[in-house]
C-alpha cells in the first residue's frame, strides 16, 4: 500500500488536486473557504511526497496519454518543477491560512470569497501544470490559466481602479501570449514538434530561430514585467486585496519567467545568445536600479513593496549573461533560491501590508508614524521579511545574491558586481524609511484588534524567509537535479556553518 | 491549381487585409463589430482554401459567431456610456507620441523582419501528418484532428476546457447578468425564427458530434451551435427556472472538465500514466468526454453571452436549459 503511494506521480497529482478543488468550490460557493482550506492542506505533503521522490533515481518524463514526445506531451520531473512545486504549495498554503482571515474581517463584500477561492485554487493548478509543462504548445495554454485567474483575483477588489488595472494586465498578458505563440507556430512550421527537448536537440543557429526567439524572450518579458515593461505591474499589485497581491508578487510573476528559464536553456542553448544575454542582463540592472529608486519614492505601502518587486525581477534576469561556461551552475542557482526567498520575503510583506491596512484604514507610509502598539509589532514582521530582500545573512536572499556575486566574478563581469551591490544599497534605503516612519514618535491612536490569522502567515514566513539561508544546501541540490547547466556552485558558505 | 483558382486565392486575401483596415480604422464599434463578423467568415473561407475544413468550421461559428455576438453583448452593456467620449485624463508628450510611435514603427518593423524572415520556413510543413496517421488505428476515432485533440493531446484539450470554465467564473465575478430583452419589447420575427431555427440547431449540433469520429466536427462545434441555440431561446423570453440557477447550472457549467478530470485522475490512480485510455475503451470514453464536454461548452457560452452571475429573483439569467436537453 505505502508503496503504491510512493510509486504515484505525485508531482501531476499537484496539478490535478487544485483544479478539481476549483470544481467543487465553484459549484459549492458556500463551502468554498472550506474547499480551499483542505485543500491547502494537502498540497504541500503532495509537494513533500513529490520532492521526496525526485531526490531518489526516478524517471524525468512522463507522457501525457502514453504517447511519445514528439505526438504527445511530455510533462518534466526535474529540479526546477520540484523546487517549484514545493514553494509554491509552501507559500500558498500560508497565504490560504490568512486569505481566510482577510476575507472573513471584511464582510461587507459577502460574495467575494465565493469567486477567490475557485479563482486561487484554479490559479494554484495553472501554476503546477506550467512548471511540470515540457512542452511548448502546453505551456502557452498554462500561460492562459494563469493570466486569466490572475486578471479575475485583480479584478475581485472592485472599483474603478482595480478593474483598470486588471484590464491592464489582461491586455498585457495577451500580446505577450501571442508574441509568444508566434515564435511557437514559426518553430513547429521548422521542426513539426513542440516539445522543449527535441526542440533543444534539432535548433541550429538560423536566422529564423533568432526571429521566433526574439518573439518568444519578448512576450514573455512584457509578461513577467521586466524594466521598461514593468508599467502594468504596481498598479496590478497594489489594486489587489492583500493575499492576490501576496500571491501575485510571490508566486505568478516568477510563472512566465520559470518559461524564459526553461527555453533558454532547454530549447535556444544551439543560438548565438551572448548578445541577447548582455540585454537582458542590462535590462535587469535597470529595473534593479530604476524600481528600487521608485520605490524610494512611494507614499504608499503597497506601492513600494510592488516597485520592490520591479527591481528583485531584474536579478532574475541577471541569470542569462552570468550563466556561462564554470559559472552557470552558480548563476542557476542562485537565480532559484532567490525565487524561492523572494517568494517567501514578498509575500510576507505583502500579507503584513495587508493587515496594517485593515488595522489602520489606509497603507500611507508618512502617516503610519509613530504607530506603535498593534501597527508596531506589523512593522517588526515586516523588517524580518525585508532582511531577505536586502540581502543580508542568514536569510536567503543573501546567498542567492551571493551565489550570483560570485557567478559575475568568475565570468569577469564586474559591472554586474556593482549593480547587485548597488541594488543591495538602494533596498536597504526604502525599507529604512518605512521603518524610520513607524518609529517615530508621534501621538498613538486607536486601533482595532487584529485577528491572529492576520498575524501570525506573515511572521510565519518572514522568518521561514529569514532563516533559509541556513537550509539553502537542500533546495540548491534539489535545483540542480537534472539542470541544463554544469559547473562549479560555491557552496562553502553554507558548507562551513 | 488553375488560374481561376488563384485569381480566387489573390481576391481573398486582398479582401481580408482591405477588410481588416477598414473595420480598425472604423470610428462606429457597431460597424467595426458586424465588420469583424464578415472578417471572420471570409477567413473561416481562406481555412477552406487551405484545406482545413476543421478550423474553417471553428472560426466560423467560433471566431466569426459566437465572438461577434459576445462583442455585440459587450457593447450593448457599454451603451451610450462611452459614445467616444475621449476620457479627461492629462496625457505628458510622451504618452501621446507612445501609441503612434508602437503602431507606425515598431510593430511594421518587427511584422517586415518576421515576413522577410517567414521565407526561409519549409515551403510544405507537414507537421506531424505523417506520424498522427500511423498511430490513428489505436487512437478510437477516424478522424486525425479529433484523434490529436482527445487523445494525443488530450491534456492539452483537458486544460482548455479548464480555461473556458474559469473564464465564465470570471465573468461571473466581476457583475451580474442583464436581459437583452423585456418580456414585452420581444420582436414577432424572432419568434417565428426561433421556432424554425431552434429543432434545426439541435439536430445540426447533435450531428456535429456525431461526424467529429470521422470527419471534421466535434465537441466545441456542437456546443458553440447548442449555445447559439441557448442564447436565441434567451432572447426569445425563454428563462432558467430560478431553482436551476445555482447547484444544477453550476453542475452544467462544469461537467464537461469534471467529466475530464475525472478521466485524467482515474488513469493516473490506475496506470500511473494521466489520460491513457485502454484502446479497447478509448473511442467510448472519448465519445463520453465529447458529449460532456458538448453540454458543458453550450452552457459556458451562453453564460458568457449573459454577462454575469445568475441573480436570483428579480432578474434571472438569460439562459434557457430547455432548449438544449
Amino acid at each position: 500500500m505505502t508503496d503504491a503511494i510512493l510509486q504515484q506521480p505525485w508531482f501531476l497529482w499537484l496539478t490535478l488536486i487544485p483544479l478539481g478543488a476549483a470544481i467543487l468550490a465553484f459549484v459549492l460557493p458556500r463551502q468554498a473557504h472550506l474547499v480551499g482550506f483542505a485543500t491547502a492542506l494537502i498540497l504541500p505533503f503532495c509537494a513533500l511526497l513529490a520532492v521526496r521522490q525526485g531526490t531518489l533515481p526516478h524517471q524525468l518524463f512522463l507522457n501525457a496519454g502514453g504517447w511519445d514526445a514528439p505526438l504527445g506531451i511530455a510533462l518534466r520531473n526535474d529540479g526546477l518543477a520540484l523546487v517549484m512545486l514545493a514553494v509554491t504549495a509552501g507559500v500558498g498554503f500560508i497565504i490560504s491560512c490568512y486569505a481566510t482571515a482577510y476575507f472573513s474581517a471584511r464582510r461587507h463584500k459577502p460574495d467575494r470569497p465565493h469567486y477567490f477561492w475557485p479563482l486561487w485554487l484554479f490559479l494554484w493548478g495553472g501554476c503546477n501544470a506550467l512548471f511540470i509543462s515540457g512542452d511548448l504548445f502546453n505551456l502557452y495554454v498554462t500561460l492562459e490559466l494563469v493570466t486569466l485567474a490572475s486578471v479575475a483575483l485583480i479584478a475581485l477588489e472592485g472599483g474603478n481602479k482595480a478593474l483598470n488595472a486588471a484590464l491592464r494586465y489582461l491586455f498585457i498578458g495577451l500580446i505577450g501570449s501571442l508574441a509568444y505563440l508566434l515564435g511557437v507556430a514559426i518553430l513547429y512550421g521548422t521542426y513539426a514538434t513542440v516539445d522543449l527537448g527535441l526542440l533543444g536537440d534539432a535548433l541550429t543557429n538560423t536566422r529564423l530561430n533568432h526571429v521566433a526567439m526574439a518573439l518568444m524572450v519578448s512576450g514573455l518579458i512584457l509578461k513577467s514585467a521586466l524594466f521598461p515593461m514593468h508599467f502594468w505591474l504596481p498598479q496590478a499589485h497594489a489594486m489587489a486585496p492583500a493575499p492576490v497581491s501576496a500571491l501575485l508578487s510571490a508566486l505568478i510573476v516568477k510563472t512566465t519567467f520559470i518559461v524564459l528559464l526553461r527555453l533558454w536553456f532547454m530549447v535556444f542553448p544551439a543560438l548565438d545568445l551572448v548578445v541577447t544575454g548582455q540585454i537582458l542582463g542590462l535590462l535587469g540592472s535597470g529595473a534593479i536600479i530604476w524600481g528600487s529608486l521608485m520605490a524610494l519614492r512611494q507614499e504608499r505601502l503597497k506601492l513600494l513593496i510592488a516597485y520592490s518587486t520591479v527591481a528583485q525581477i531584474g536579478y532574475l534576469f541577471l541569470v542569462f549573461p552570468l550563466a556561462r561556461g564554470d559559472a552557470a551552475a552558480a548563476a542557476w542557482t542562485g537565480c532559484v533560491l532567490l525565487i524561492l526567498a523572494h517568494a517567501c520575503g514578498k509575500a510576507a510583506m505583502f500579507l503584513v501590508a495587508g493587515t496594517i491596512h485593515h488595522t489602520a484604514g489606509h497603507d500611507r507610509i508618512s502617516q503610519l508614524a509613530g504607530a506603535g502598539g498593534p501597527v508596531g509589532v506589523l512593522v517588526v514582521v515586516f523588517a524580518l521579511a525585508a532582511v531577505t530582500i536586502i540581502g543580508l545573512p542568514p536569510s536567503g536572499g543573501f546567498f542567492a545574491k551571493w551565489l550570483l556575486l560570485s557567478a559575475a566574478l568568475a565570468t569577469g563581469q564586474w559591472f554586474y558586481l556593482l549593480v547587485i551591490l548597488g541594488g543591495s544599497l538602494l533596498s536597504a534605503a526604502y525599507i529604512v524609511r518605512v521603518l524610520s516612519w513607524a518609529f517615530l514618535d508621534v501621538k498613538r491612536s486607536h486601533y482595532p484588534v487584529i485577528p491572529w490569522v492576520m498575524k501570525w502567515p506573515p511572521l510565519l514566513l518572514a522568518v521561514i524567509s529569514l532563516l533559509f539561508g541556513l537550509i539553502a544546501h537542500q533546495p540548491l541540490q534539489l535545483a540542480l537535479i537534472d539542470a541544463p547547466v554544469a559547473g562549479r556552485v560555491m557552496l562553502e558558505i553554507s558548507h562551513a556553518r | 491549381m488553375t488560374g481561376a483558382q488563384t485569381l480566387f486565392d489573390g481576391l481573398l486575401v486582398l479582401l481580408l487585409v482591405i477588410l481588416a483596415w477598414v473595420l480598425l480604422a472604423s470610428k462606429d464599434l457597431f460597424r467595426a463589430i458586424v465588420l469583424f463578423i464578415s472578417f471572420g467568415l471570409l477567413l473561416a473561407l481562406a481555412w477552406l482554401r487551405l484545406k482545413a475544413p476543421d478550423i474553417a468550421l471553428a472560426e466560423a461559428i467560433i471566431g466569426a459567431g459566437i465572438t461577434g455576438a459576445l462583442l455585440l453583448v459587450g457593447l450593448g452593456r457599454l451603451g451610450s456610456a462611452v459614445r467616444c467620449r475621449p476620457l479627461p485624463v492629462r496625457t505628458t508628450p510622451l504618452q501621446r507620441l507612445s501609441a503612434p510611435l508602437l503602431v507606425g514603427l515598431l510593430l511594421p518593423s518587427i511584422a517586415a523582419v518576421v515576413l522577410v524572415e517567414l521565407f526561409t520556413l519549409p515551403i510544405v510543413a507537414s507537421g506531424q501528418i505523417k506520424l498522427v496517421a500511423a498511430h490513428l488505428e489505436h487512437a478510437g476515432v477516424d478522424h486525425p484532428v479529433t484523434a490529436v485533440l482527445l487523445n494525443f493531446r488530450g491534456y492539452d484539450t483537458f486544460l482548455e476546457m479548464g480555461v473556458l470554465l474559469l473564464a465564465v467564473l470570471s465573468i461571473w465575478s466581476l457583475d451580474r447578468a442583464r436581459h437583452p430583452f423585456a418580456r414585452d419589447q420581444i420582436p414577432a420575427a424572432l419568434l417565428t425564427l426561433q421556432r424554425l431555427l431552434l429543432p434545426l440547431l439541435i439536430l445540426v449540433a447533435g450531428y456535429i458530434l456525431q461526424r467529429g469520429a470521422q470527419g471534421p466536427g466535434g465537441a466545441f462545434q456542437a456546443g458553440a451551435l447548442l449555445a447559439a441555440g441557448i442564447i436565441l431561446a434567451a432572447l426569445c423570453g425563454h428563462r432558467l427556472p430560478p431553482g436551476h440557477q445555482g447547484l444544477l447550472l453550476r453542475l452544467a457549467l462544469s461537467c464537461g472538465f469534471t467529466t475530464f478530470l475525472l478521466a485524467a485522475a482515474v488513469t493516473l490512480a490506475r496506470s500511473g500514466v494521466p489520460l491513457l485510455y485502454p484502446e479497447h475503451l478509448a473511442g467510448s470514453l472519448i465519445l463520453l468526454i465529447e458529449i460532456a464536454a458538448t453540454f458543458s461548452i453550450a452552457f459556458l457560452l451562453a453564460a458568457a453571452m449573459a454577462g454575469g452571475h445568475p441573480v436570483p429573483e428579480a432578474k434571472p439569467t438569460a439562459i434557457d436549459e430547455r432548449k438544449s436537453a
